[in-house]
């Protein structure tokens, strides 16, 4: 079977500051993520990480080089259709939750739908199903502040993959958990992906965590060192990433 | 750096935000010295000592109104200001900063905000002074000179007031901030997560509500005697607690009903501003309420000043329907004074009515007996055929009055029908009353009872007749003339008199009723600000707490026209929630109002509601811009 591209980046230049006293984030990345991929990408501070992830999702522009997705150069793209792309075809988790307080668990997790126009039957079922998945069947009446930061961040899976986006983008999704509420967002988020619900490209400094991926891409001083594959045994492929982060050195935090 | 020199930083960054409470501020504390200088102003000095009198009583008492107003928007004021400084300077602490010296800093910032609004009040005040006066006098149609000077007892009496309650409220929250614990102030901001209310207590309050609301109204328009004071104050406490409590309960649990039904809640951008109504509710519902209040109470104020101007019309049309009144126990005065004015003036109206005076044997031992003189039907329509007057309701029967009255400007008796009435033994049912002026000054001195001709006949051997021609000169200038003539015809004999009566066509003693309406018109003015302003306040206040969720749906590719119109559906839910409580609340206390002013104010109340909405719907337009402004940053 032909594997699909769902997003794909090519010679990724990012800078910032004034001319003439530009420092370069990104130096010519070049990325391709294939339907039903899920990518971590690991680096020490100021590799990278979350400038690919913002450009890659559309939050940021590239100064240099070309971003598709869905098909088409971001580049190209109005900002309203950017939006558009946003709400329909990618999904975000945030470190931080970012769940609204107004609204109840269900509320947030069926938000994307419902400001999407779907029928208010269609968004009940969805939305249900999808927190049956991720466990949360008990909590769909709380509101954020009832909730623990695992409930929350799989609360946030649960919105991000509502609109059954063609990637799922993640910005250290574990950051803000302990370490068992952390494993149980990955334990979660493999099983969609290993269910073929969800492309996924996270970033993250935890390789505990980086190993529910099945691919891991190092990045360092803008630019991507390796990329390694996870094969059939988890831990052993936590070891291969704990490695290579001591051969890389710097600060992973 | 210094303290001063902070809170000056401070102040000079958060004057933008906080410039529509600066400008409400101001703008009463112009209306305030306004009205305060009118009292040294000799501006109504022209209207003798009398009218003066009587106007600077009435601004002694649109100033307490004031003060009283004035005393809780500050307090308003500086609670949502302290509030929000709390979240900010919780930050302080971590700088080493002591309470008292964070207290110092927010008393100061407080201070310079007030002490700004008091600069530009006053400045303004000053300025428009003789604007002021100008509006003031073309409302209530005076035609006197303006005085542009103003007096600096005015200012100082108003700086005085607003300082006093300034600093009232700046050292309460200096208190307030030296008492708080350091965790309570880095906390402030996160009170707002909070959103779940127990529904039991939320029931509990919209039932209280909407049984104090009910209550409120229905004594508000339940007619009576005196006892009506009473039911119009416990009316006022009433639905000021019951708005409170249908904001705090039955709106909230409406809300939650329509929230829970998942299928009408997720309809597009509904669910984003349902949510945050919710949410608003609990942390704003009083300030709607004070909203409604405050709305409820322009409507009133404008209502009362139409009114006031409209019953002022009709007393000077009561008070001068007739010139001259000739009163005698004899029959055939008439035709001779006729002659004595038609030497000096065409009559351009006139016309005779008998009455009948009960002996004090006849009206019986009983003090229920209502001590007043009766007119028979018939004399009354034969009154109507000569002279401009109505007498459009059908003849009573024989067992039933009509109480003929004078025009009060306003009464607390507003019942006026169905009461018993005993005359000479007799019960009669009182069925309506009317201030029609058939007997014009004579009206304004003595009760009458209008009674069938039949028990005008029964009634007739157990009094006195006594007659009355009235006139109504073609040329007033002959007022005084005419006036000396007819003195001709006063005097007593055995047991016969003529009394000679004359209004003065020029007597301007009840001029002072018309400084109500344009009174009436600032107060509805201060209220309406005032209100506009609070909910800017909190609109903005919710804004700076609103930007992030706003970033978070943006970068959830939430469209920004989606967004834009859920704020709109958000805020005019809110503003619109606080017009309707008035809409309701404001029905029932223009009618009780109108029960009072013996007068119909539907007309008025609906303009006055109009008035109401389009200035809100400014209010509500700025609101969104401000909002949007706000958290798009």
């Amino acid at each position: 079977m032909k594997e699909t591209t769902i997003a794909e980046v090519r010679n990724l230049v990012k800078s910032y500051g004034a001319r003439g006293f530009q420092s370069r984030v990104l130096k010519g990345i070049s990325l391709t993520v294939l339907r039903n991929d899920f990518i971590a990408v690991m680096g020490p501070s100021g590799s990278g990480k979350t400038t690919l992830l913002n450009i890659l999702s559309t939050i940021d522009r590239p100064t240099e080089g070309t971003v598709i997705l869905d098909g088409r150069d971001i580049a190209q793209i109005s900002n309203r259709e950017l939006s558009r792309l946003r709400r329909e075809k990618i999904g975000f988790i945030f470190q931080d939750y970012n769940l609204l307080d107004t609204m109840t668990l269900e509320d947030n997790i069926v938000l994307p739908l419902a400001l999407g126009g779907v029928p208010a039957g269609e968004c009940i079922r969805k939305g249900r199903e999808l927190a049956g998945m991720f466990g949360l069947d008990g909590h769909l009446g709380k509101y954020p502040y009832q909730l623990s930061g695992g409930q929350k961040q799989r609360g946030a899976a649960c919105r991000a993959l509502a609109t059954d986006p063609e990637i799922l983008f993640a910005d250290e999704p574990t950051g803000a958990l302990d370490s068992r509420s952390g494993k149980e967002l990955m334990e979660c988020l493999s099983r969609v992906n290993d269910q073929g619900r969800a492309t996924i490209l996270m970033v993250t400094h935890d390789p505990f965590c980086a190993s529910y991926a099945k691919d891991v891409c190092f990045l360092r001083d803008g630019q991507i060192l390796c990329r390694i594959s996870r094969g059939t045994d988890r831990k052993e492929f936590c070891d291969r990433i704990l490695d290579m982060q001591a051969a890389m050195g710097g600060d992973f935090s | 750096m210094t303290m001063w020199k902070l809170a000056w930083m401070n102040f000079r960054q958060s004057v933008k935000n906080y410039l529509s409470l600066v400008v409400s501020l101001a703008f009463t504390v112009l209306v305030f010295m306004n009205f305060q200088n009118l009292i040294y102003s000799e501006v109504f000095q022209v209207l003798g000592s009398h009218n003066k009198e009587y106007i600077d009583l009435l601004v002694q008492m649109v100033s307490f109104v004031l003060a009283c107003f004035m005393f809780f928007f500050v307090g308003y004021a500086t609670g949502v200001f302290l509030t929000r400084r709390k979240k900010e300077i919780g930050t302080y602490v971590f700088m080493g900063l002591s309470n008292q010296k964070i207290g110092e800093l927010y008393s100061i910032e407080t201070m310079l905000m007030g002490l700004a609004a008091l600069g530009l009040g006053l400045g303004a005040g000053i300025l428009t002074a003789g604007l002021f006066q100008m509006v003031l006098l073309a409302l209530g149609g005076f035609d006197l000179e303006v005085h542009f000077l103003v007096s600096p007892k005015p200012v100082v009496i108003t700086a005085v007031v607003y300082l006093g309650i300034y600093l009232f409220f700046v050292g309460k929250g200096y208190v307030n901030i030296v008492r708080s614990s350091v965790l309570a102030m880095i906390q402030a901001a996160k009170q707002n997560e909070y959103v779940r209310q127990n529904r039991l207590f939320l029931s509990v309050r919209a039932v209280a509500g909407a049984g104090l609301l009910g209550t409120g109204y229905y004594l508000a328009v339940r007619k009576g005697g005196p006892e009506v004071m009473a039911y119009a104050f416990t009316a006022m406490v009433l639905v000021m607690a019951g708005v409170y409590l249908v904001f705090g309960g039955l709106i909230p649990l409406v809300f939650w009903g329509l929230a829970g039904n998942k299928r009408f809640l997720y309809r597009k951008e509904r669910l984003l501003w349902v949510s945050r109504v919710i949410f608003c509710m609990k942390k704003n519902y009083r300030t709607y309420a004070m909203v409604s209040i405050l709305v409820l109470c322009s409507v009133t104020a404008l209502a009362m000043g139409v009114a006031m101007k409209q019953r002022y019309g009709n007393m000077v049309h009561f008070e001068n329907i007739y010139t001259f009144q000739l009163l005698s126990s004899q029959k055939g005065v008439g035709p001779r004074a006729e002659s004595i004015i038609r030497k000096y003036t065409d009559i351009r109206y006139q016309g005779e009515i008998p009455f009948l005076v009960l002996d004090d044997q006849a009206m019986g031992p009983d003090p229920g007996d209502a001590r007043a003189a009766i007119l028979s039907y018939s004399n009354v329509v034969g009154l109507t055929e000569t002279a401009p007057l109505e007498c459009s309701f059908p003849e009573p029967g024989d067992d039933e009055v009509i109480k003929v009255s004078q025009l009060y400007l306003m009464s607390l008796i507003t019942r006026r029908t169905g009461m018993e009435v005993k005359i000479a033994g007799k019960s009669y049912r009182q069925t309506m009353e009317t201030s029609e002026p058939y007997l014009g000054y004579l009206q304004e001195q003595i009760s009458f009872y209008l009674v069938s001709d039949r028990e005008y006949e029964r009634l007739r051997h157990l009094g006195q007749e006594q007659y009355t021609w009235n006139y109504r000169i073609s040329d007033l200038a002959a007022f005084g003339a005419v006036k000396e003539a007819l003195e001709e015809l006063s005097g007593t004999g055995e047991g016969c008199y003529t009394a000679r009566i004359a209004v003065d066509p020029g007597k301007n003693d009840t001029d002072w009723v018309r400084v109500l309406y344009p009174f009436c018109f600032f107060m509805f003015l201060v209220f309406l600000m005032a209100s506009g302003s609070m909910m800017l306040m909190k609109v903005y206040n919710d804004a700076l707490d609103e930007r992030e969720r706003c970033q978070i749906l943006r970068r959830m590719g939430i469209d920004g026209k989606a967004l834009y119109r859920a704020i709109v559906w958000e805020l005019g839910t809110a503003y619109g929630l606080c017009f309707l409580v008035m809409i309701l609340s404001s029905w029932f206390s223009v009618r009780a109002l109108g029960n009072m002013m013996y007068t119909d104010l539907t007309a008025v109340y609906a303009g006055s509601v109009l008035a109401v909405f389009a200035s809100l719907a400014v209010f509500c337009g700025l609101s969104v811009t401000v909002y949007w402004n706000n958290v798009t940053v």
